[in-house]
């Protein structure tokens, strides 16, 4: 197996993506579709993450108005989620109208089962084949790929098939856009300019305090003198260069010996900032080659000056006026919205998570971030719905989710670690960013005629995250799996202490469970058919009985096998068990990248406090329609085959959903 | 040099007084039409048009002799030596005329450069005003202040920078117009132009500076600093302007030689000029 490490694995991404920059490998048409008028209209609403029990709660309360008229009109009910109840798997399901066992995608990570080491499961990139070797320049011969791994026809590609058109903003799992005339811009998963899913710089004077290995972020350690610091801002790596290096751009910040005021200089730029100001989008350019540069935006938080220097600058953004890899169809669309509004977030998960949770940015600090990024999505809202008039407007909004998994600690008095002054102060977070979800409802219905179907959904709901499970300590203690070296537990990920000649099971990302089968994994010994059946029985039962000695409770709520649970073409890829979490338990930290810690079950201490990523029934989704529905429980999957037979086209038969109206 | 200062900006504001709410273009155009009948004129009256035109003659000749006796190296040989010197001397024919010319087309394109080379800023867009000091001066020992205005905000403490001799401060435009910030140092006043959402083509003076001559020169938009200032130079960081055509932003230095080129070379007839 190859010895490859958590950075290694980035700049796998990093480097395909880099090739892809230069490559203009994207076929996308270059043209909006769409010219023909419906009679019906569709606006769905996707908000990421919104639970039923607090939609009821607040909409008995009266503070969601919107949501009450729009359940007067028609329909509000739970709706089933994605198994396991992931944001990828879960918008795939909505997307494709498919399980995962269709579609493909099965978690946020997945493995490459030949060498055990962790692949992105939405997307693969891929370098351009042949070199010219100059000197310390090479030179690709062909361009790179990056390809969207989803399986099936999203449900827009379906309807442009019949002349309808739509469009389909930030819905998750769409990256790089599949191919198509209608008007799609990518969300959720779509990296950086570094190629992962977001990587801050921060630059500090104390750099003692902070964990050197954060994921999500790189610690600099600077040094102000003669009021004056200097340092460098790491782009993405060179591939015209020889060993691929990383591209990096000099700054200088000069500060007043007194006041709390800062210049920042970066290339041809200059600005200045307060401490505690965050800055507008700036604009960067990565030079390559003489001839060529990749363009990134980012932004400057001037976090303090004294008596320690600290200034925090978000992960680099492909810009959207100038994108380095697809991220709209058609390609100008992205390019259309930033002259009309200027820069915005591109990445995928644009609410900086890791900065809050390694205390980089503190609770006020992220939230004056992710306002940011609403902001800007309300602007295009407003946008997109102005000049909606025909087929289907998607809209998607992520605040929604990040808000409840950062601050689930305010409104959970269970939790550990749960503050009561602070709670004072954040307590209304989550209900807030689902006020500001109605008032976007509200201008929604008021745009509605008579033939326009509003429907809101969300993907899943939230559950507290209170205890981390260690799955692959507790496959270790129960003897399917083993390691070269004892005493090292717990000091590398990516498996690099397993055994595997002795290991029948490894858990990867947040669900999955994975038997190491002969045949399917390189170094696989268990034998497929009876034995791995009954072994896939046996794991999964004594998970479901494997009580938390702390708690007292069950940890696994049900723990699904696959072949029981998906249908479609691509289940020979599923793992071979997902792992339905109960409510307050989810995969620890270090689990989901092959880490092996001393203890099965520890506290989640945390910021990120609330999660979904546990048994689908615990955190059903929310489906809200101006129509009455056919069923009591309606999913996901049933989304699209519903979309398509307003228009009237037939479900498709690959299709798992069926229409609910 | 400010009074012959005053004097170019006054001829510049009321030529393009009629262009001012059009597209950018049409008063490149019009610049570039004007410059390129100009330059015709000086060329016609300052270059010796009979000599440019034997000169032209014989490179065309000799173009012919190289056509004609291609097997013949020792004509081919001796027509590229004829060819290479009547070139020489058509271009000492050009140097008169340069000479004339020079000196106003500098003077146009300093001027042209500040009404097509930035933009006005924006109300809410913030900029830096950068307060460069006398190298007599301190920037951390001088009494400073910066008077607010009705029509920009000051929304930074001063930032000063001892290396650079500087001061800066972080300034917003609230509303459209054409402002004048006062900026206190050591009680000395100095005032500098803040220009905000003018119409499409208006002159921006990014730069105030000290009366020097060549300073004045470059600068020529706002009366000078008066030599006895502690204020060496003022200066804000207006965005840059481009001329956009076909979803390319052309920078006006290109728009305006390529034009006045291109126009002098189709008006040459009309004014009987042998380029």
């Amino acid at each position: 197996m190859s010895n490859i490490n958590r950075r290694d694995f980035l700049k796998i991404g990093v480097t395909a993506g880099s090739f892809l920059a230069l490559s203009g490998s994207s076929d996308m048409v270059n043209r909006v579709f769409g010219k023909t008028a419906t009679p019906q209209k569709i606006i769905v609403l996707g908000f990421d993450g919104m639970d039923p029990k607090l939609v009821k709660a607040w909409m008995d309360e009266g503070k969601l108005p919107a949501f009450r008229k729009l359940q007067s009109q028609g329909t509000f009910t739970p709706l089933r989620t994605s198994t396991p109840p992931q944001s990828p798997v879960a918008w795939s399901n909505f997307t494709t109208g498919m399980n995962a066992g269709g579609h493909g995608i099965y978690d946020f990570i997945h493995r490459d089962p030949k060498n055990y080491i962790p692949i992105f499961s939405a997307t693969e990139s891929s370098q351009s084949g042949k070199t010219l070797a100059l000197g310390n320049y090479k030179f690709p011969l062909s361009g790179g790929k990056v390809t969207n791994l989803r399986k099936g026809k999203a449900f827009w590609q379906i309807l442009e098939e019949h002349d309808i058109p739509a469009t389909i903003f930030k819905i998750p799992s769409n990256y790089p856009p599949v191919p198509t005339k209608q008007r799609t811009i990518s969300g959720m998963n779509t990296p950086d300019m570094l190629g992962s899913y977001g990587i801050f710089n921060y630059y500090t004077t104390d750099p003692s305090k902070i964990d050197q290995d954060i994921g999500g972020g790189r610690i600099h350690e600077v040094y102000v003198i003669g009021n004056r610091v200097e340092s460098k801002l790491s782009g993405p790596i060179n591939t015209f260069k020889k060993d691929d290096p990383e591209t990096s751009i000099d700054f200088k910040v000069f500060v007043d010996p007194i006041n709390p005021v800062a210049k920042i200089t970066i290339q041809d730029q200059e600005f200045m900032l307060k401490e505690g100001e965050w800055s507008s989008w700036k604009k960067l350019h990565f030079n390559l080659i003489p001839t060529q540069s990749v363009s990134g935006i980012c932004k400057f938080y001037l976090k303090q000056i004294r008596p320690e220097f600290k200034l925090y600058i978000s992960p680099i953004n492909i810009d959207p006026g100038d994108p380095a890899l697809p991220i709209s169809t058609p390609k100008n669309y992205a390019q259309e919205l930033e002259e009309k509004f200027g820069s915005f977030y591109t990445q995928g998960l644009p609410g900086d998570f890791k900065a809050l949770n390694n205390e980089i940015l503190d609770d006020r600090e992220f939230l004056d971030q992710d306002d940011m990024v609403l902001e800007e999505r309300l602007k295009m809202f407003d946008y997109e719905l102005a000049r909606f008039d025909s087929g289907v407007l998607f809209y998607y909004l992520s605040s929604t989710d990040q808000r409840q998994h950062m601050f689930w600690r305010y409104i959970d008095k269970d939790n550990p670690f749960y503050d009561t002054s602070l709670a004072t102060e954040y307590k209304d977070t989550i209900q807030n960013i689902y006020i500001e979800a109605d008032k976007m409802l509200d201008k929604a219905l008021k745009k509605a005629d008579k033939n326009t179907i509003i429907m809101v959904v969300s993907d899943h709901g939230f559950s507290p995250f209170h205890r981390a499970f260690n799955a692959n300590t507790w496959l270790l203690e129960n003897g399917y799996h083993s390691l070269i070296n004892k005493r090292r537990q717990g000091e590398s990920n990516l498996f690099l202490n397993t055994d595997w000649s002795r290991s029948k099971a490894y858990a990867y990302g947040l669900n999955g469970l994975y038997i190491n089968e002969n045949g399917r994994e390189s170094e696989g010994i268990v034998a497929t058919g009876a034995e791995k059946e009954n072994l896939i029985r046996e794991i999964a039962k004594k998970l479901e009985n494997y009580i938390d000695p702390k708690t007292g409770k069950r940890a696994i709520y049900r723990a699904y096998i696959a072949k029981d649970i998906y249908s479609g073409l691509c289940v020979d890829q599923a793992p071979d068990i997902i792992l339905g979490f109960n409510r307050g338990y989810r995969i620890s930290w270090s689990s989901p990248l092959g880490r092996i810690p001393k203890e099965i079950v520890e506290d989640n201490p945390a910021k990120w406090s609330g999660d979904h990523c546990v048994a689908p029934d615990i955190v059903p989704g929310i489906f809200f329609m101006n129509r009455k529905i056919n069923t009591q429980f309606p999913a996901l999957y049933d989304m699209a085959p519903t979309i398509l037979k307003i228009f009237g086209i037939d479900t498709p038969q690959n299709m798992t959903g069926r229409p609910i109206i | 040099m400010w009074t012959f200062n005053s004097i170019i900006n006054k001829i510049f504001d009321i030529l393009f007084l009629p262009f001012q709410s059009m597209n950018p273009w049409i008063g490149m155009i019009f610049i570039s039409l004007l410059t390129g009948f100009l330059m015709l004129l000086v060329f016609r009256y300052t270059s010796n048009q009979e000599g440019i035109k034997v000169t032209k003659n014989k490179i065309k000749a000799h173009l012919l002799e190289m056509r004609l006796f291609p097997d013949n190296m020792r004509v081919s040989l001796k027509a590229q030596g004829n060819i290479l010197l009547a070139n020489i001397k058509y271009i000492s024919h050009s140097v008169k005329p340069l000479l004339f010319m020079i000196i106003p087309v500098i003077l146009v394109l300093i001027q042209v450069n500040f009404w097509f080379g930035y933009s006005s800023l924006k109300p809410g867009e913030p900029v830096v005003l950068k307060v460069k000091l006398e190298n007599d001066y301190n920037p951390l020992e001088v009494d400073l202040n910066i008077a607010p205005s009705s029509g920009i905000s000051i929304e930074t403490p001063p930032l000063r920078i001892e290396e650079e001799n500087e001061i800066n401060w972080r300034i917003s435009p609230l509303k459209k117009g054409v402002y004048n910030l006062e900026i206190y140092i050591d009680g000395q006043k100095v005032s500098k132009q803040v220009s905000v959402a003018q119409t499409s083509l208006s002159k921006i003076s990014p730069k105030k500076v000290k009366d020097s001559f060549f300073d004045v020169l470059f600068f020529p938009l706002e009366a000078p600093i008066k030599k006895s200032s502690p204020v060496k130079s003022i200066e804000i960081s207006y965005p840059d302007k481009g001329l956009p055509l076909f979803g390319i932003n052309f920078h006006w230095l290109i728009a305006f030689f390529g034009l006045s080129i291109i126009l002098g070379f189709a008006f040459k007839g009309v004014f009987g000029v042998e380029i």
